[in-house]
């Protein structure tokens, strides 16, 4: 932030211009949450115990946590190395590879589902390709499994880790990591040593990222959820199915919290 | 010297191979849809569609018939979410860069708060309190809450680059804020602008997780029309109906990625 505009005038210029912003932010979405706030604790937050008590909203939610926790953990090992690779080497084809990495990042969850049943669906892709190899049958109805939930959700979640990490190391102080290198350190130990405490604050805003956009979703699990359900889902069911708002507010309630709770955590003792 | 010479070409060769996988991996399933939308094949199973969808083309056009209409909601969506967007961002972030307020800084966390909330929460909210907006609208507003942080961002990253002497030296030859806004900002800020532009659009053509649940069912968006079609279409039909959502997104995607859009990463809706 510049310490520029000393002025009341420019203060004022520069609240009218943020103005629009500001009221669109009060009705659009401090206004609506406000109202969601409000509602979970009327009737003394009835609806908001009977989502915590036992059951199968709690269920929901710490499913969501842990298959969002998980895949975002395994997303950001996996995107650890490309987005080291992405950010130093040079080398041809760099930006085609970027580029198909990022493509799934606009793909809305029914799309990622979706392409989870065309690799193990019932007759999927992956099975087919193994019974045509062996003659035997593996895998088949695997996308609709705890497995196929965790691939979708994983699959989504490794190009925005890799995104996020790689623009985190080209930030990166080279001269520390030339210095090491002089002092005789090897590629993999520098990256461990002084890459990874250096990135750690990138780890954390990169798990928060992923995690917060996994809590989210409910596309991915809309099209493969069988018995292993999410907080979103039971939302969209409580919703349109049983027309239950009271409890469907309160999941909702509970859901934002989880993730707003966990991305507070994981910001905490970052620098800036 | 030698040998770590070897090792280091050894560590980027086996990166850059693992990159390559990753890749390919991610675009496996993609391709397998495409080929799926242009051959035919045993393992399609059923069809429902019977002889309407028997060669590509009339599988095409079948796709556009049944959900032209959902194209048409995702296009116009677009259409008011992306100038909106910028509207409402780019002004709010180049005035918290140069134009620093009481609260602003409050209010630039503020604009970014939305990338926290599950999007069907925000929906289901926005359903409950907001009565008398017409859907559109209310879809809009939904599209924006996630799309507006991406401008504030890319603008603000942008507007930190360029020197602020440069507006300062526009004004001391007597331009005014105007002028100075007109022939000095907005062309520094332009290709920051054209890439949000492309990330708005790029959100916002993909959002579901919003849009399934504001949209009433006859103004459902293009992915909304996608799950239907997940859910009772032959293999045939769903993929060439993916085909055309990703129709428009790749080349924006490479525009984004020609653009340098580091911002993009943040706060897609999944």
């Amino acid at each position: 932030m510049t310490p520029r505009a000393h002025s009341s005038a420019a203060s004022w210029a520069g609240a009218l211009l943020a103005l629009p912003l500001l009221l669109f932010l009060l009705a659009a979405v401090a206004w609506p949450l406000a109202h969601l706030v409000r509602r979970a604790f009327l009737e003394d937050g009835e609806a908001l115990r009977q989502v915590m008590a036992a059951g199968r909203y709690r269920t929901a939610l710490v499913n969501s946590l842990a298959l969002s926790a998980a895949a975002a953990v395994t997303a950001l090992l996996l995107a650890l190395g490309p987005a080291w690779i992405l950010a130093r080497e040079r080398f041809r084809g760099r930006q085609l590879l970027r580029t198909a990495i990022s493509l799934p990042l606009t793909f809305s969850g029914v799309l990622v589902g979706f392409l989870i049943v065309v690799l193990l669906g019932r007759i999927g892709a992956i099975p087919k390709l193994i019974e045509a190899l062996t003659g035997r049958q593996a895998l088949e109805g695997a996308a609709y499994t705890f497995g196929g939930l965790f691939l979708g959700y994983v699959y989504f979640e490794v190009p925005r880790a890799v995104m996020t990490l790689e623009s985190a190391f080209r930030r990166f102080p080279w001269e520390l990591d030339a210095a090491a290198r002089t002092l005789g350190a090897r590629g993999l130990e520098r990256m461990l040593r002084i890459g990874l405490p250096i990135a750690a604050p990138a780890l954390r805003s990169t798990l928060a990222v992923t995690f917060s956009a996994s809590m989210g979703s409910f596309g991915v699990a809309l099209i493969l959820s069988r018995r292993f359900t999410v907080a979103p889902l039971e939302i969209y069911t409580e919703m349109t199915g049983f027309l239950n708002d009271e409890v469907a507010g309160a999941l909702c309630l509970a859901l934002a919290l989880c993730t707003l709770t966990v991305d507070r955590l994981l910001a905490l003792g970052k620098r800036r | 010297m030698r040998s770590g010479f070897l090792r280091r070409r050894l560590f980027r060769r086996t990166g850059i191979a693992l990159t390559a996988l990753l890749a390919l991996a991610l675009l496996a399933p993609i391709l397998i849809t495409a080929a799926g939308a242009f051959s035919r094949a045993e393992w399609y199973g059923q069809r429902s569609e019977g002889a309407e969808v028997d060669s590509t083309p009339k599988l095409f056009r079948y796709v556009l018939e049944v959900w032209g209409r959902a194209l048409l909601r995702s296009g116009q969506i677009v259409a008011v979410v992306v100038p909106l967007a910028l509207l409402i961002g780019a002004p709010a972030a180049w005035a918290f860069r140069r134009l620093a307020f009481p609260g602003s800084r409050l209010l630039e966390a503020a604009a970014l708060v939305p990338l926290a909330v599950p999007g069907v929460a925000l929906a289901f909210s926005m359903i409950q309190c907001v009565q008398g907006v017409p859907r559109f609208w209310l879809l809009a507003a939904g599209h924006l809450a996630y799309t507006i942080p991406l401008v504030v961002k890319t603008v603000g990253n942008a507007v930190e680059t360029f020197d602020p002497r440069l507006e300062d030296a526009a004004r001391s030859m007597g331009a005014g804020r105007l002028e100075t806004a007109a022939r000095i900002t907005a062309p520094l800020l332009l290709p920051s602008l054209i890439l949000s532009a492309l990330l708005v659009f790029a959100v916002s053509w993909g959002e579901f997780n919003v849009s399934f649940l504001l949209a009433p069912p006859l103004l459902q968006t293009f992915p909304a029309a996608l799950y239907l079609t997940y859910t009772t279409n032959s293999f045939p039909v769903a993929a060439a109906a993916t085909l055309v959502f990703l129709a428009p997104v790749v080349p924006a995607l490479i525009a984004i990625q020609a653009l340098g859009g580091e911002e993009f990463h943040r706060g897609l809706p999944a």
